[in-house]
This record gives structure tokens, C-alpha cells and sequence, in this order.
């Protein structure tokens, strides 16, 4: 009897379906770095006028989008409010958004509430104000140790500004942070990344996320700089830069969780694990990505677009006008997203977003690279290694696309 | 039908650049005599095929009968013969030619004569056609008609005091049109008691009856039911079917001496009844067939190969079912140890293989690696021996060759002007030899060169319209073969030399060449996990060398804020672009590498 795949259903589950992370982006920043292409508008460095009303505004905004999203009945596990520089907001201005979140979808108890912050933007005062309405984890925009570095990304802040962030994140009591690090920086070189390394290691963060510099086309660097071209170091110092930080990292006690990320057991973070588990999640504000009732949408990314769009989606009671995201597409996704933790794919997980034959196809597709030793099959488990294969992930997701699509 | 003598039949085609408003000239004359009526009438009806329409150019030829009632009262029929519109194919040209007494000459009155136009009057005045000057376009605010009615004077000699004015868009001109062929143009000899002579002038494969061939009874009569025979392929049938063409197919019982019609006779491929071959009637055979047949001669050569090798079989089934439509494609079998299993196919010309190519990717669904054309050299070799070499990589070793020879051909630019300094530049980087440069009216000049086909081949033809801004036209033919320092040039990928990507070079340009080449496929070919060293060499020197870094990381950074949207099309791209590529030992390269000598 020939098997049609049709005999296979595929159904995520319910728990993946039903949305309990959300995502609040915060466009503000005083400056733009110059590897920066998100939606952002630039406040300059007279905060308190101009840019309180502004923030009033996105804020006032963002409160109508939540209260116009249809709820579910599971209450949000984590938060994540990116940016942008969301330490721009006041505690005031937090609190707006996140009591308008617990009206609409309440905040469980326990729940991450995340918060990025950047180096000379906040006091004491106002981290503790933070605290106090609910963030329980910062991650805070260090991206060099080096002000020569710093000041070559377009950054505000000196390695001086860093060190106090830190005490004062220490002195407020919140034991969850994370720190970013970005390489492959304008004339970085092995050392001083060993350096930066070595820096942040004294710091001793429960978390850490390590970027590689990605030139944006639309950027200052991607007008200034060619990819892999001097002054920004070449492949093969890159590569060896990420072997590195994943050496030092993981000797220093550190999982090696996600492609980028770093964390002390215990301390990874449970938001951005919703996307990596292609899990849904709400967005919410300028530019922001969702992924509910299996649509995924993209706001606008110009202010004015995005309240127009508040405005019609407040009258259109949260409707949101995008192609359902079909099965294959769904497959492609968890695949792409899933081989970033380290933990990779469960096959029997997989089984249920698609039919055996495709998991035959996958397996065979994946062959060569699992002599190559870039993929580990164990048990019922498929996941790249790392680093090498972590390095090469796109040469196994490209085959990957290739024979699935 | 009601029979028409022969003294009241009018066979004429329409001489034409591409663009001058031939076929819309067509669809006027069909419209204005009733043939066709307006509400049928689909754009162009003469390009039935998709892909003639889309590049506005005829490629196959049609005909149409026409119904006339001229001023003097009578009744005339005329006869359409349609040309095809591209130097590849001057030979079919030169039949539907031989298959009329007249011929308009129709130029776009704000531009003037090209050199295809030229190159098919010279056809038609070989063939004793007369020709009937008509200024298209009239209604154009940029028409000159003096200008070029001058320019027609001074180029093909032809009186235009004549000439008619005419737009065959807006109408303007097209009774007069109608009345000249009557007048100008001579009937065809009586000759309906001869033998049956009928000129094949084009012909195509229908799935359900066999090829339809299209004729022009030159003498005698030919009835449904007979059993004729084809005189070049000798090869005989019987008339199932007998028609004229109007334009569509209406069955007749018999046509005689001056009448064009269509044949049905289950015949099995178009080369058994190929365009110039003569259809006699094989119980009562003429003595000699007409003139002028010529078997196809393919002069541009290259390999198919399937990205895929499963699709082998799918691509020679294909390849068949062209060739039952198409006599001038040729193609037999090649194996290359790079490429595995394909077709070394052979083409009238670049449009032709582009034609080819097009169709079995689109019609048959099929994804393949076309290597760089080649033409045929002739290489003598030491014992004597004479080859003909269409494949670069069969070229036998130096020390076997006595000489090589390859194929020249003569070509005649007509450009404005201005672009004649950067049109001889490109002439002579093609090791062109300047023959001729004459001023005609007002700014226009041709130009004639001679220059080895092989250089033509190439992007010659993009690179004369991309120089003149689309302003100059050209037209060559084949002059004969020279003997010249060519050499063969090797690449290496890896290490191992990639037979595909072999080409045959002037000595001079050798280096140049050479280099160029390794530095295009090293753009070309994506990075590998390891170097790839890509290297070009004359025998066992080698002249060139690159080398492909090899790819240490290929990571997505972050998913930053969930949107996944933009990773994932960079992802989708590089899968696309992944199934376009073709397995040469470990090195995975791209379709467009095996043509990246022609962008050099």
C-alpha cells in the first residue's frame, strides 16, 4: 500500500500556539550606531523636552495596540521590551505599558520581564524604579570594553560608563543580567578581543550575548566598509574570534546555549527561547514582529505608518491582515530557528509538525554534514556542534531549504 | 473557393526591420480585405508564437491568402507570404522570397534602412522580386520622409518617387498598398500544365496530423489524394489533406501554378519535408527540382546538459520533439567527464540556440547548464587528415596540427554616425578587419568588417546595441575559412580541468583572455569550505591564476526581536541559488560560470 503524506496531519501544539511571551519595542535612541538598522528615531542628547513628549506618544500608542490584541487565556510567561534604547522610558512610562499588558493579558507571578538598557542612560534611582514596577532581568549594551572600539561604533557610552552600569545593577539587586559583546569590529584585532573577553569574564555576568558585526547595507558601516575587508578583520579572524569566545566562555562555566548566547545554568533567557522553539509570541510597537494564530507580521517601521496603523487596528478590533504562515513554511522555520540552540532539534517534536517522509528527506540531507562531525545525532536529538558547526549553520540550513522547498 | 486564373494571383511578402510595423502592416491588409474580421482579430496575427510575441520578432513564417476586389472590378487573390525577421535564419528567408513575384519594402519613416532590411531586399532583387517602397509611420511627429526616401535611393537604389506613404497603424496608405501589388507587382508564369512543381517555404509539426507543409505551386496541379513525392529527401506520401491558408486552414480540393496552400500527409518530421525541398508528383515526377535547396547548416555549437542528471532522459525526449518542428537543430549525444551525460547541440545562430534553450526550459520544464557557443573549426592535422571541431575540448594536441582554420564572416553595420569610432573599436578588439565605411544621407554610415564568426558569436551583437544606444543594426554572412594562431585555452578548477569551460583563442588574446576568465569564475563561483584554485593554461603553461578563499563561517547572527523574515530570505535566496549549480568533483558551480567567457 503506497503511504500518502496526506494520512499525516500536521498540528503544532496548542501550548506552542497560544501566545505567552511578548515583545515591546521601544524606538528611541540618542544616537544611532553606525551598525544600526533598526527602527529608530533619534532623540539627540536633549532628553527631557522634546524627547518626553515623543516617548509620551509611542507610549500612549503602544497602550492602544495592547488593548486592541485579542487576549488568550494563558497568562504571559516573559516579556522582553527591545529597543532602541528602552531605558529612555521613565518608570512612569514602563509602568503604563506593562499594567496595560497585565490588564489585557495578565503577567504570571514568576514571569521574565526583561529590559535592555544602555550604559549612561539610566541612575540608580531610576533602575531601581524599574525594579519596582516588575523588570526582573536587564540586558545591558555594552558591545566593546574598548573606548577606541566603542567610539569607532558610534556608541555614547566610554568603558568607565560600563563598570558603573554594572555596580549599580549589582547595588538594585537584580541578580539576572546580561551583557552584549559585539566582534569583528573596525580594526579588532585577536587580542583585543581576548582582552574584551578576558573583561567581561572578570565581570562575571549570568548571561551573555556575543554578536558577530553584521554590516547592514543601510548603515554607516555598510556604506563605509566592505565584509571581510580591512579595516574590519577578515573571515578567518572572525571565525577564529567566535572559537575563542566560545573556549573562554565555556571554561569559565558558561553553556554555550544558542549560537549567540551564553548563560550561567539557570540564567538563559526564556524569551528569546520562544522564538528559537518557533514557539508564538505578541509584538508590539514601531517595527516589531509577531507571531500569533500562526500569522507572522512585521509592524511599520516609520513612526507616523505605525500609529495610522494603531489607529485602523483600534477600529478593525486587532485584526490583523496577513497570509496564515502554511506548514511547510512553519517546518522551515522551526528548522532554521531550532539548529540556533544548542540543544537542537527533538525529531520526535519534529514528527509533528510533518510527515515521516519528510523526515527521511530531512535525515538524508543532513548526512554528509554529520560525517563532516557539524551535526550530532543523538538519540532522538539533531544538533549542530559547536563551534564548527554553529559556524556553518547556514551551509546546513541552505541544504536544508534547498531540498524542502 | 472559386478558382482564380493565374494571371489574377498576387504573391508578395513584407521586407522589414524588426519594429518598422511589418505585422501590423499584416493585420491592416487582412483586415481591410475581409480575410480576417475585426472582431477576430487578436494583436499581430501573424506571430502565433508566444515567444515571437514577446520579443516582437516573427520567427516562424505564415501566409495568408487574401480576397481583393481592385479598383478595375476584377477579383484578385494575394498571397502574404510572411518572412521571418533574423539574420539566423536568411536561408528560410530567401525561400519565402522565391516563393513571390513582389516584395514591400517597408521602413519606419522616422528611422530609416537597417541592415537586415538591406541584406533582404538584396535577397529579393537576387530572386527578380519587385519591390514596392513603403514609408511606415507616417503619422509619427519624427517622420522625414524625404530623408529616407533619399536614404533607400542612395542605399538600394530603388526609385521612390513612388514610394508610399502610409501609417498601418492609423490606416493611412493601405488602399494604395493593396492597389500596387495588384498593379506592380507581376502575376506568376502559367505554367498549370507542367508537371507539379511546389516550393516548400516553411512547414511545422502538428501533433495530431503530422507536419503541415506550407507551398507555392510554382507550375503544374496538385489535388488531395495524390501521392506526391519530396525531391531532396525522396521520400513519398499521399494528400490527406489540401488547403489554403486565410489566414486560418480551409481545405481545398486542388490548387494549380501561382496558388500558395498547406498539405497535410502524414509525414513524421519536418525534416522529410524541409523549407526549399520541392513536392513533384511521384507518378507523373518533374525532371528537376527547383533551385536553391540547401541542407541546414548549423554554425554555432554547444552543449545541454541537465543540472540534474535524472533529467537526461527528460531532455532528450525534449530535444526530439523540437526537431520534429525544427530541421536546423541538431544535437547528438556528448559525455563529459565534468558534466556527465548532455547533448552537444548544433544552431543556426545565437537567436536560434536562445530560442531552443528558452523553450525547453520553459515549454519542457527543464533546468540546465548551456556551455559557451562554439563555431566549427577546420584543423588539418600532420598525416593530412582534415577534422571539423565543434567542441573546443576535442581539438587534438599541438603536435598533431599542421593548422587551424576557423570561420569568417562579413559584416555590415548601419549606425548613425556618432557611434561609428566606438563600433570599430569593438570591431577591431574582435580581430575585425575594416573593409568599407560609406556616409549615406544625413549622419547614417555603414560599416563592413570582416571578422572571424567566433567573435561574433559572442556578445558581439549586445555590444554593438548597447555601444549605439539600440541604434545600429547589423547583418553578416559567412564569407569562408582562414587560417589562424589559435590556441586552446584550459581551465582548471581544483585542479582538474573542466572540459566544459575549454575555448578556442586567438594567440595574441590568449593571456588576456585567460586572465579575465579566471578572474570571472572566481566572482562567479561561491566560496567552498576549502581554497579552490582556478587556473587557466595554454597546453601545460599556465598563463592564469586565481584562487577562491575558502569560507570559514557562514552564520546568521542574530534574530533580533523575533523577525525572523529577513534571515529566512537570505536563507531562501542561497537554496535558489543552490539548485542552479552543477557538481564538477567537490566544487559546486553556478550555470552562468560556463558562460562567463562570453562576458569577459
Amino acid at each position: 500500500m503506497a503511504l500518502s503524506p496526506t494520512n499525516f496531519t500536521s498540528h503544532s501544539s496548542i501550548a506552542a500556539a497560544t501566545p505567552t511571551a511578548a515583545y515591546v519595542h521601544i524606538p528611541f535612541c540618542r544616537r544611532r550606531c553606525f551598525y544600526c538598522d533598526f527602527p529608530v528615531s533619534i532623540l539627540g542628547d536633549h532628553r527631557e523636552a522634546i524627547s518626553r513628549a515623543q516617548c509620551a506618544n509611542i507610549v500612549e500608542a503602544l497602550c492602544a495596540e495592547i488593548t486592541a490584541t485579542p487576549r488568550f487565556n494563558q497568562p504571559l510567561q516573559t516579556i522582553f521590551f527591545g529597543g532602541g534604547t528602552p531605558s529612555l522610558l521613565s518608570v512612569h512610562q514602563l509602568e503604563q505599558v506593562l499594567t496595560a499588558i497585565d490588564r489585557q493579558f495578565s503577567i504570571a507571578t514568576n514571569a521574565e520581564i526583561s529590559l535592555e538598557i544602555d550604559p549612561d542612560t539610566f541612575d540608580r534611582s531610576q533602575l531601581q524604579g524599574y525594579k519596582s514596577v516588575g523588570v526582573n532581568r536587564v540586558s545591558l549594551g555594552v558591545q566593546s570594553l574598548d573606548d577606541n572600539l566603542l567610539r569607532a561604533c558610534g556608541r555614547t557610552h566610554t568603558p568607565e560608563d560600563v563598570y558603573q552600569a554594572i555596580e549599580m545593577i549589582r547595588a538594585v539587586g537584580m541578580s539576572s543580567f546580561s551583557l552584549d559583546l559585539i566582534s569583528g569590529l573596525p580594526n579588532q584585532s585577536i587580542e583585543q578581543w581576548e582582552t574584551s573577553l578576558k573583561g567581561v569574564i572578570t565581570i562575571d555576568p549570568p548571561h551573555l550575548s556575543v554578536y558577530d558585526l553584521v554590516l547592514e547595507p543601510v548603515t554607516a558601516f555598510g556604506r563605509q566598509y566592505r565584509p571581510g575587508e580591512s579595516p574590519l578583520p577578515d573571515d578567518e579572524t572572525t571565525a577564529q574570534m567566535y572559537r575563542l569566545a566560545q573556549q573562554m566562555l565555556t571554561n569559565a562555566g558558561y553553556e554555550h546555549y544558542e549560537i549567540c548566547n551564553y548563560a550561567k545554568p539557570g540564567y538563559q533567557c526564556l524569551h528569546n527561547r520562544v522564538y528559537w522553539e518557533n514557539r508564538s509570541y505578541f509584538g508590539f510597537g514601531m517595527g516589531a514582529a509577531s507571531y500569533v494564530n500562526q500569522q507572522r507580521f512585521t509592524r511599520p517601521r516609520k513612526r507616523n505608518e505605525y500609529f495610522n496603523w494603531v489607529k485602523n487596528y483600534v477600529v478593525n478590533g486587532g485584526a490583523i491582515d496577513c497570509p496564515i504562515t502554511p506548514s511547510e513554511e512553519q517546518l522551515l522555520d522551526t528548522l532554521m530557528l531550532g539548529f540556533r540552540l544548542a540543544e537542537g532539534l527533538n525529531l520526535e517534536r519534529l514528527g509533528d509538525r510533518t510527515d515521516p517522509f519528510t523526515i527521511t528527506k530531512i535525515l538524508k540531507t543532513l548526512q554528509p554534514y554529520e560525517q563532516q562531525g557539524w551535526l550530532i545525532r543523538d538519540q532522538d536529538c539533531l544538533r549542530l556542534s559547536d563551534p564548527e558547526g554553529f559556524l556553518f549553520s547556514n551551509v546546513v540550513l541552505t541544504a536544508l531549504f534547498e531540498k524542502l522547498s | 473557393m472559386t478558382d482564380v486564373p493565374v494571371s489574377r494571383i498576387r504573391n508578395f511578402s513584407i521586407i522589414a526591420h524588426i519594429d518598422h510595423g511589418k505585422s501590423t502592416l499584416a493585420d491592416r491588409l487582412l483586415q481591410t480585405t475581409g480575410t480576417v474580421n475585426a472582431r477576430d482579430m487578436k494583436e499581430q496575427f501573424l506571430d502565433s508564437m508566444d515567444l515571437e510575441r514577446e520579443r516582437g520578432i516573427t520567427i516562424k513564417l505564415q501566409a495568408a491568402r487574401m480576397n481583393y476586389t481592385a479598383r478595375d472590378g476584377e477579383q484578385y487573390v494575394l498571397n502574404l507570404i510572411d518572412t521571418p525577421g533574423h539574420v539566423d535564419f536568411s536561408y528560410e528567408v530567401s525561400r519565402s522570397l522565391a516563393a513571390c513575384e513582389g516584395a514591400l519594402l517597408v521602413v519606419d519613416a522616422s528611422q530609416g534602412v537597417e541592415a537586415q532590411t538591406l541584406a533582404n531586399v538584396y535577397l529579393a532583387l537576387e530572386n527578380n522580386l519587385e519591390i514596392i517602397p513603403v514609408l511606415n509611420k507616417i503619422d509619427l511627429p519624427g517622420a522625414e520622409p524625404e530623408r529616407v526616401k533619399g536614404e533607400i535611393e542612395e542605399i538600394v537604389g530603388l526609385d521612390c518617387s513612388g514610394a508610399i506613404l502610409a501609417s498601418a497603424k492609423e490606416g493611412i496608405g493601405i488602399d494604395e498598398i493593396l492597389e500596387s501589388i495588384v498593379y506592380l507587382v507581376p502575376p506568376p508564369a502559367d505554367t498549370t500544365q507542367e508537371p507539379l512543381r511546389a516550393l516548400i517555404f516553411d512547414s511545422y509539426y502538428d501533433p495530431y496530423r503530422g507536419v503541415i507543409v506550407y507551398f507555392r505551386v510554382m507550375d503544374g496541379t496538385v489535388k488531395k489524394g495524390d501521392r506526391i513525392k519530396l525531391m531532396a529527401s525522396r521520400k513519398e506520401y499521399e494528400i490527406d489533406e489540401l488547403g489554403i491558408l486565410s489566414p486560418n486552414q480551409i481545405q481545398v480540393n486542388e490548387l494549380h501554378a501561382g496558388e500558395v496552400g498547406y498539405i497535410a500527409a502524414a509525414i513524421k518530421s519536418v525534416e522529410d519535408a524541409r523549407v526549399g525541398d520541392t513536392i513533384t508528383l511521384a507518378a507523373a515526377q518533374a525532371k528537376e527540382p527547383l533551385p536553391g535547396y540547401t541542407e541546414a547548416k548549423p554554425m554555432v555549437f554547444c552543449g545541454l546538459f541537465p543540472t540534474d542528471a535524472d533529467q537526461f532522459e527528460d531532455l532528450r525526449e525534449a530535444l526530439e520533439k523540437l526537431r520534429l518542428n525544427d530541421a536546423a537543430l541538431q544535437y547528438e549525444p556528448e559525455t563529459s567527464s565534468a558534466m556527465g551525460f548532455g547533448f552537444r547541440c548544433g544552431f543556426l545562430g545565437l537567436l536560434h540556440m536562445e530560442i531552443v534553450q528558452e523553450r525547453l526550459e520553459r515549454e519542457y520544464d527543464l533546468d540546465l547548464i548551456t556551455t559557451a557557443p562554439s563555431v566549427i573549426y577546420r584543423v588539418t592535422k600532420i598525416d593530412g587528415e582534415i577534422l571539423e571541431i565543434d567542441n573546443p575540448s576535442t581539438l587534438p594536441d599541438p603536435q598533431y596540427r599542421e593548422k587551424i582554420e576557423e570561420p569568417y564572416v562579413k559584416v555590415d553595420i548601419i549606425t548613425p554616425e556618432e557611434y561609428v569610432g566606438t563600433l570599430m573599436e569593438l570591431s577591431q578588439n574582435r580581430r575585425g578587419q575594416f573593409k568599407d565605411m560609406k556616409y549615406l544621407t544625413q549622419g547614417r554610415t555603414t560599416l563592413t568588417y570582416e571578422l572571424p564568426l567566433a567573435e561574433v558569436v559572442t556578445d558581439f551583437f549586445d555590444q554593438m546595441k548597447s555601444r549605439s544606444r539600440g541604434y545600429a543594426s547589423m547583418e553578416y554572412h559567412l564569407i569562408g575559412y582562414r587560417e589562424n594562431p589559435l590556441v586552446k585555452l584550459d581551465v582548471m578548477i581544483n585542479g582538474d580541468p573542466v572540459d566544459p569551460l575549454a575555448t578556442i583563442v586567438h594567440r595574441d588574446k590568449a593571456y588576456y583572455v585567460g586572465k579575465a576568465l579566471v578572474e570571472k569564475l572566481k566572482e562567479l563561483i561561491p566560496r567552498h569550505q576549502f581554497k579552490i584554485p582556478i587556473q587557466a593554461a595554454i597546453g601545460s603553461r599556465i598563463v592564469a591564476s586565481e584562487s577562491i578563499p575558502a569560507l570559514r563561517k557562514d552564520v546568521l547572527a542574530k534574530c533580533y526581536g523575533g523577525d525572523i523574515s529577513r534571515k529566512k530570505k537570505l536563507l531562501q535566496k542561497q537554496a535558489k541559488g543552490k539548485k542552479r549549480l552543477k557538481a564538477i568533483g567537490t566544487v559546486d558551480v553556478p550555470q552562468e560560470a560556463f558562460m562567463a567567457v562570453l562576458k569577459l
